[in-house]
């Protein structure tokens, strides 16, 4: 019978089972590093960066796991924080923001094979809005697990889930079937 | 189609649209990172603490003329007003209770690692 999430954190938790952990790893490192590859447009590297980052994090911080959300939900958490902070050292560092990493994907300019990729089309939304369209609406959250996830009110996720929503139908609906 | 379908059509597409990524070598790269376990690192803490409790003990007792100061400090509390001995066991009682309650809310929320 195959372990629980749950039995394999108790493992990791009474005896340090560092094996555990990586069962732990390995069911949730597909969905972990998509959602960061989103987050980061596509740059794998620095995706997979921070999803290193966010399981050493969990490693390291799972006793304050408590169970009342799902371990994907608290691992999601901790993945969208490690991506914040480095989103903020490159904004300080080298000066890159979300605005100018807007522009850097101006349609106009695109790849004209990439234009009815329904992910470019996720990419070409703003940061707040991808986010909760990535966590609601392709991996299963519901708003209140967003809200958490995200630290902001679950208003403001209803909202950015919709203007996701119709962004996502427009530009699809622009580019057409072929 | 209505509304809800296509939201569900977007969302279905979206799920389609994230393959799965295969592992190659993430997981074992993530677990040598991690620090060695500490199931060594806490018996060599508890026989420290242990050594040092005993230590410590011996010490007062000899120290203490065999801990004749709890004898005296008992003396002299049931020495106390009825009312003096009341506040203080209402005074104790609430700082102890006081001190969970904020341990109990500062662990209400989940710790953001």
């Amino acid at each position: 019978m195959e372990l629980t999430d749950g039995d394999l954190i108790a493992r990791v938790l009474v005896d340090d089972d560092q094996h555990a952990f990586g069962e732990l790893v390995r069911r949730h490192q597909s969905s972990v590093r998509g959602l960061l590859r989103q987050l980061t447009r596509t740059d794998v590297a620095i995706a997979d960066d921070l999803a290193q980052e966010t399981f050493l994090r969990a490693y390291k911080n799972i006793r304050s796991f408590r169970g009342e959300a799902r371990f994907s939900t608290w691992l999601y958490r901790i993945a969208y924080n490690c991506f914040r902070e480095n989103a903020r050292r490159r904004k300080e560092f080298v000066g890159i923001d979300e605005e100018q990493l807007q522009s850097e994907h101006d349609p106009q300019v695109a790849d004209p094979a990439l234009r009815h990729d329904l992910m470019y089309a996720l990419s070409l939304l703003s940061l707040h809005e991808r986010s909760a369209i990535l966590l609601c609406c392709q991996n299963g959250l519901s708003h209140e697990e967003a809200a958490r996830v995200l630290d902001i009110p679950l208003g403001t996720v209803k909202t950015n889930v919709l203007r996701g929503r119709e962004k996502l139908k427009r530009s699809l609906a622009a580019w057409g079937p072929d | 189609m209505d509304e809800k379908q296509q939201e569900d059509s977007l969302d279905r597409q979206l799920r389609e649209a994230a393959p799965y990524i295969d592992d190659e070598g993430f997981t074992a790269r993530v677990l040598q990172q991690l620090p060695p376990p500490r199931r060594g690192r806490d018996s060599l803490r508890a026989v420290i603490l242990l050594g040092i409790t005993l230590l410590a003990s011996a010490l007062a007792y000899v120290l203490s003329d065999g801990g004749r100061f709890l004898v005296v400090a008992m003396a002299r509390l049931t020495a106390l007003p009825t009312l003096w001995l009341l506040a203080l066991a209402f005074g104790s009682g609430f700082f102890f209770m006081a001190g969970g309650v904020v341990v109990a809310l500062s662990k209400a929320s989940e710790p953001r690692p």
